[in-house]
């Protein structure tokens, strides 16, 4: 009898799990926007239904959860994901190993922005994000200033004094800020990324590497520098002190998002933010060359990348395909997740102001590339981003700050440490 | 002299010994599969005569370990039971230790076949300045952390054991601070040093957390009030164990309290004194999450002009000024991605952590007193 209930109950464990195993398949999606989560969540379960597949989102992202840690660990605790974030050739480097080659797939015919190394495709743009100085129009429109004005340094200077004037002339707006930057620990990537990919990308084609080459080369363009440095004084000037030494990102978008600032160092990514916010909003280009800046920052900041070593290897990919050319997916990309698409079959416009702008300057070709991410991983946040902390510090005028000269030296030196 | 070759080679015999026990304990296994196959197939493979032993390392294997001896089979049955934690020490402890020896001799990266490359980032390490700041600034906020925990959780408890109406209200309100997390606790101190403070102006405006040396002090207060509560709790538990019969003699015989303190309450907990010494040395020095949430290893700092001087540099360069040793070594593994070096680093650490434990314990362990 005994023996008996063994065998029984024997059976039943393999038959559950060879059970399990049949039915289940699962596609496992490890992505770093903490915004999108839960929208995707819900793409992704009725997508899921609709081909009779198991589709887990798992999210790391934001202050809270170092996706390149959490990715790291799952990999060597060998729990993969099927379709993982990459964000440009800096995480294509670490994971190349790890990616499958999706060259000749339906989606990569249909966008420019694919990430692509030697002639093959790998990653799956996930959205277009851009960034400039986003600007309050209503401010703008009331000192006088022509935002077709802002494309040089001169340019800028003008309006801000302009602003600065309209504010002194009106007491309810004796805290308003001209530029609203943040430039504090926490907010190095604003800075040392940023800012920062405007010497690397500012005045240049889309696909002009020169800058970038040079300084992974630990070669550095003078000018370039000295003109850099020169918009970020200018920038650092104008800003609110205590956002620039101290402010996090809520304080930064806060103050623009209330109407008490001109400007914001930014991208459309803080569109969130503008639930309550009643202005017309702008864009202008970063003046990081001292004449003839066009053009916003845009670009796909990450890719949807496929796991080589996956077991789901066709349903990731019609994941992907689905994504971009269904109608359910263009929904969730624009509407639900309030992204820009890269694809060029979506049609739908963004209801939120500043992607609009975005895919707008996007249209009409008015990009600038983005190339912080083909730094070496750490050098903009960890060894750019604190040196612009001291200069905002010098130009403030808090103890322990750098000058102009120091800042333009002690960037020369850590580009020419990398070579 | 004569004396002097003799104790030496006493302590070299005991040496010996106990390298021969340790050696036969990890053989334990082996052997018992010896003898079981022995058992089974009733031969003699391993088989010692007791009576014709005459070496004295045969004899005292054979008396203590292997033999059929009282003593012998004591001790393998001892050694049996120790198996279970010991496996699981070796299994999680002992093994990762040795493996991350290993890998803080490869160029490891995280998702690469890692190559051996020998001593080259134990090198790479010591030629790093970040890194020698880093470790210098983790020594000075140790030194002033341990000194300031350790003068306020002793004042603490001195004053939560007097006949106070709600010293139990106290000692808990005291040791709250303890529970919360170290991260929430960061943040809320960010926002009230940021936001909160900054509104009384002076010296706190703008924020004390843009200031390389402020910054650190915050550190040091807010690590103070969280830690503090703790070491409190053990001091207090010293206190109480004080028997009164020695305070009521001293009574009688008129001292004062100073004296009393001085010659009474302070050698009986010097034991406190090393069980908090310990524990606050050792988290002043892997501290982490409050600084992570506090002031992200920030504000930038350029690197002050002497340390500058010992690595040759011309050009001073910009550092984080609480970047503290564990935070080094996560950035240099988890945000450079170069596992290996930040493996280096960390085995580094331990070694000196290792080092200053032992000499602290050491030093503290001579001021207790047995009654």
């Amino acid at each position: 009898m005994k023996k008996l209930l063994l065998v029984l109950g024997l059976f039943t464990v393999i038959f559950t799990m060879t059970a399990c195993k049949a039915s289940e398949k699962t596609l496992v999606i490890y992505q770093n926007k903490v915004e999108i989560d839960e929208v995707l969540r819900t793409y992704a379960e009725a997508w899921g239904e609709a081909n009779g597949v198991n589709v887990e989102v798992k999210t790391c992202g934001g202050d809270t959860c170092a996706y390149g840690t959490q990715i790291l660990a799952e990999f060597q605790a060998d729990e993969q994901p099927d379709i993982f974030v990459i964000e440009g050739m800096g995480g294509y480097n670490i994971y190349a190993d790890k990616i499958l080659d999706v060259t000749g797939e339906a989606w990569a015919s249909d966008t420019d922005l694919e990430f692509v190394v030697d002639g093959k495709t790998y990653g799956f743009p996930v959205a277009v994000e851009g960034w400039g100085m986003a600007y309050n129009a209503d401010i703008l429109t009331a000192a006088g200033v022509d935002p077709a004005t802002l494309t040089s340094q001169a340019g800028y200077l003008a309006a801000f004094q302009a602003i600065q004037a309209y504010y002194d002339g009106n007491a309810s707006m004796s805290d308003y800020a001209v530029v609203s930057m943040a430039a504090a620990s926490g907010m190095t990537w604003v800075t040392g990324l940023h800012n920062f990919n405007g010497y690397l990308s500012s005045g240049l084609a889309y696909n002009d590497s020169t800058v970038i080459d040079k300084l992974n080369n630990g070669e550095v363009d003078a000018s370039r520098l000295a003109q850099l440095a020169d918009w970020v004084e200018l920038l650092f000037t104008w800003s609110d002190e205590t956002i620039l030494l101290s402010g996090g990102y809520d304080e930064q978008v806060g103050k623009f998002a209330a109407g008490e600032a001109a400007f914001l160092h930014q991208g459309n990514w803080t569109d969130s933010s503008y639930t309550n916010s009643d202005f017309e909003f702008g864009y202008a280009p970063h003046a990081t060359l001292t004449t003839g800046n066009t053009s916003l920052f845009i670009g796909a900041p990450s890719y949807y990348v496929i796991n080589k070593d996956t077991d789901s290897e066709a349903d990731a990919k019609a994941f992907l395909n689905d994504l971009a050319s269904t109608a359910e997916g263009h929904d969730y990309m624009v509407n639900q997740a309030h992204m820009v698409p890269a694809f060029n079959a979506v049609t739908l416009v963004p209801s939120t102001p500043l992607s609009a702008l975005v895919m707008e300057w996007n249209q009409a070709g008015n990009a600038y590339a983005w190339w912080q991410n083909d730094m070496p991983s750490g050098f903009g946040m960890e060894v750019v981003g604190p040196i612009y902390e001291l200069f905002a510090k010098g130009v403030a005028g808090a103890s322990g700050g750098i000058t102009k000269t120091e800042f333009i030296a002690q960037v020369t030196a850590a580009i020419e440490n990398l070579g | 002299m004569n004396d002097f070759l003799k104790g030496l080679k006493r302590v070299g015999i005991k040496l010996g010994f106990f390298a021969i026990t340790v050696l036969t304990i990890l053989l334990l296994p082996i052997f018992s599969l010896i003898r079981i196959i022995e058992k089974i197939f009733k031969a003699k493979i391993l088989y010692f005569d007791p009576k014709k032993e005459r070496n004295s390392v045969g004899r005292y294997l054979i008396d203590n370990w292997i033999g059929e001896t009282y003593q012998a089979q004591n001790n393998r049955v001892f050694v049996y039971f120790l198996f279970p934690a010991l496996g699981a020490f070796l299994l999680f402890v002992a093994l990762p230790f040795i493996q991350g020896i290993y890998f803080s001799m490869t160029d490891w990266t995280g998702l690469n076949d890692p190559s051996f490359i020998g001593l080259i980032n134990y090198k790479t390490i010591f030629l790093d300045y970040e890194f020698g700041f880093s470790f210098l600034r983790t020594a000075i906020y140790a030194i002033l952390n341990i000194a300031l925990i350790n003068v306020v959780a002793f004042s603490l408890a001195t004053l939560v054991t007097q006949n106070l109406k709600l010293k139990n209200v106290y000692r808990a309100g005291f040791f709250m601070p303890n529970l919360i997390g170290g991260l929430v606790l960061g943040y809320i101190w960010k926002f009230i040093v940021d936001k909160v403070i900054v509104q009384m102006g002076g010296v706190f405006s703008p924020s004390l957390l843009i200031n390389g040396n402020t910054a650190f002090l915050s550190l040091l207060i807010v690590v103070t009030w969280q830690y503090a509560g703790y070491i409190m709790m053990i001091y207090i538990a010293a206190i109480q164990n004080i028997p009164q019969d020695l305070v009521e003699a001293s009574e009688i015989d008129g001292a004062n309290s100073w004296q009393k303190f001085r010659n009474i309450t302070f050698p009986l907990v010097a034991q406190a004194f090393t069980v908090a010494m310990f524990l606050t040395l050792v988290t002043a020095f892997k501290q982490f999450d409050t600084v992570i949430s506090l002031t992200q290893g920030g504000p930038a700092f350029v690197l002050p002009e002497w340390i500058g001087n010992i690595y040759g540099l011309n050009l001073l360069p910009v550092v984080q000024s609480t970047d503290l040793v564990a935070i080094n070594i996560y950035n240099e593994a988890f945000v450079n991605y170069n596992m290996g070096i930040g493996q280096a680093k960390a085995i580094v650490f331990f070694l000196i952590l290792l080092v200053i434990s032992l000499i602290q314990v050491y030093y503290n362990k001579k001021k207790e007193v047995e009654l």
